[in-house]
């Protein structure tokens, strides 16, 4: 019927990969995260959008347990990953992000190869059974990344000569290497020329096929373009969440109104 | 919701664009009534004016369309804001359409003022007219202050120029038959009276687009209609 509405019906139905509920965070007596229930639906590209401060990349490191790291951070409520929850004791944080990658605002490339960038995951995960499997993993990675024609003769060149815009689609190689089920991107394209955005957007659609993504980005018209589902975050709460045609043509709450019109900073 | 944007230039280009909007709706308001009054008084010197102006108001419509272009490439409306603009392109094909109306009100109404009159056609047309006018400032209204309700007031107004088309279709049909003399003077005089009729039905896609604008929604289909004249005949053949 209306091919444009196609990709969102078949999101509609997709699966729930990651469920979220009633999750809170505190960075010591600062109350970051209120109360955020949000199903990030398989297959799909769920944008996180809202003015900074929102709370919208904390949320997003509570997806791989990220905020771990930080000592004062306390995260409650119940987040799960094909309904097993990723907080329990017993999952190792470490195999918890080779299945939920994440790709960074800046392109943080290893001072390493091309090569070893991309291998260094299935190295540690042992994902490779030989210097073949491990060749093929690092090629079928670079080509998945739209990468692979423009460094394939120099695999062994340094990942830090490369452009801003090649650099992070070396990360996003190296982050699809683990075989990752859910790839988070924090604002993967603000360091980017337009030419380079749109070669990582156009490859976010593609990953779409494989993976949920879920990104977080401070252009909404980068939500719009690449998202299928987008959430609005506000002071720490999720204000609203939906399917980002309608989120963009006619939000139901005043602040996501505000905020995509540019009358809320 | 915030009523300014961050960045005011926006704020005044939506207002620009809208203002055009309001000048255009009291342009074709104008016509249609200046158009009717011709016809009523046969005065031809105003026809001519009503003809003449209907370049100003297509300048205006194309004037608007660039600016909507315009805005739709610079600033990137979302929610809110695109509806705006969108109903903007909408409520301008309607005004212009309705512009169109009129000066073929005053084309015809030269015309007529070579040929006999019909008794009570000029007044009748008039009050069509100004039923017409009102649903239109209405509407506009209704667009600047966002208020639907009066917008859903005017679409079912509606159904009062249909019954008024209605009566004169029938009126005019009594003329021909009693006299073979005014069928020229009253297929124009019908044509007239069916033009007024689909103003009417501009007037409510106007307030069908400040449903859309406020709402979000377009409005359902259910909307008093009361246009008969397509069965006028069968009960007689």
């Amino acid at each position: 019927m209306n091919v444009m509405r196609q990709t969102d019906d078949a999101t509609a139905t997709a699966e729930i990969k990651i469920a979220a509920k009633g999750v809170q965070v505190y960075y010591g007596d600062n109350h970051a995260i209120k109360d955020v229930d949000v199903d990030i639906a398989d297959r799909t590209v769920t944008a996180f959008i809202g003015p900074s401060g929102c709370g919208k990349s904390t949320f997003l490191r509570c997806l791989n347990r990220m905020n771990d790291t930080i000592d004062i951070c306390r995260v409650e409520g119940k987040i799960t990953l094909d309904g097993e929850d990723i907080y329990d004791k017993r999952v190792d944080p470490v195999q918890l992000r080779a299945k939920v990658g994440m790709v960074f605002q800046k392109p943080n490339p290893f001072p390493k190869s091309i090569y070893d960038n991309v291998a260094y995951g299935p190295r540690i995960h042992g994902l490779a059974r030989g210097k073949a499997e491990l060749d093929e993993i690092v090629e079928n990675s670079l080509r998945r990344a739209a990468l692979w024609g423009e460094v394939k003769d120099r695999l062994n060149a340094p990942g830090t000569g490369l452009s801003g815009g090649q650099q992070q689609r070396l990360c996003i190689a190296r982050a699809v290497a683990t075989s990752p089920e859910v790839l988070l991107m924090d604002e993967p394209c603000s360091a980017l020329d337009p030419i380079a955005t749109a070669q990582v957007e156009e490859l976010i659609d593609e990953l779409r096929s494989r993976f949920a993504v879920v990104i977080v980005t401070h252009s909404m018209q980068q939500a719009a373009r690449v998202s299928q589902k987008t959430a609005f975050f506000h002071l720490g709460n999720l204000v609203e969440f939906g399917e980002t045609g309608q989120i963009f043509t006619n939000p139901r709450d005043p602040r996501t109104e505000s905020y995509i019109t540019g009358r809320i900073g | 919701m915030n009523e300014q944007h961050i960045l005011r230039a926006f704020d005044r280009d939506l207002e620009a664009i809208q203002a055009m909007v309001m000048k255009m709706g009291g342009m074709v308001e104008a016509a249609i009534l200046d158009a009717a009054q011709a016809l009523e008084t046969r005065d031809e010197e105003l026809a001519t004016k009503v003809r003449a102006g209907d370049k100003a108001i297509d300048a205006l419509e194309e004037r608007i369309n660039e600016e909507a272009a315009r805005l739709i490439a610079l600033r990137a409306p979302a929610a809110s804001d695109l509806r705006t603009v969108l109903s903007v392109l909408k409520i301008t094909n309607s005004l212009e359409r309705v512009g169109d109306y009129a000066k073929n009100m005053a084309k015809r109404s030269n015309v007529l003022g070579q040929m006999t009159a019909i008794s009570g056609a000029g007044g009748s047309l008039r009050r069509m007219s100004k039923a017409v006018v009102q649903m239109i400032s209405d509407a506009l209204d209704a667009y600047n202050t966002r208020d639907a309700a009066l917008a859903e007031d005017v679409r079912n107004r509606d159904r009062e120029v249909d019954q008024m088309y209605n009566a004169l279709f029938r009126e005019f049909l009594t003329h021909m038959m009693e006299d073979p003399r005014n069928i020229t003077a009253c297929m124009h005089l019908h044509f007239i009276a069916k033009n007024i009729e689909r103003m009417g039905d501009h007037a409510t896609t106007v307030a069908e687009q400040v449903i859309y604008l406020v709402t979000g929604e377009m409005p359902g289909e259910k909307r008093p209609k009361a246009d008969s004249v397509t069965t006028i005949g069968v009960e007689d053949a």
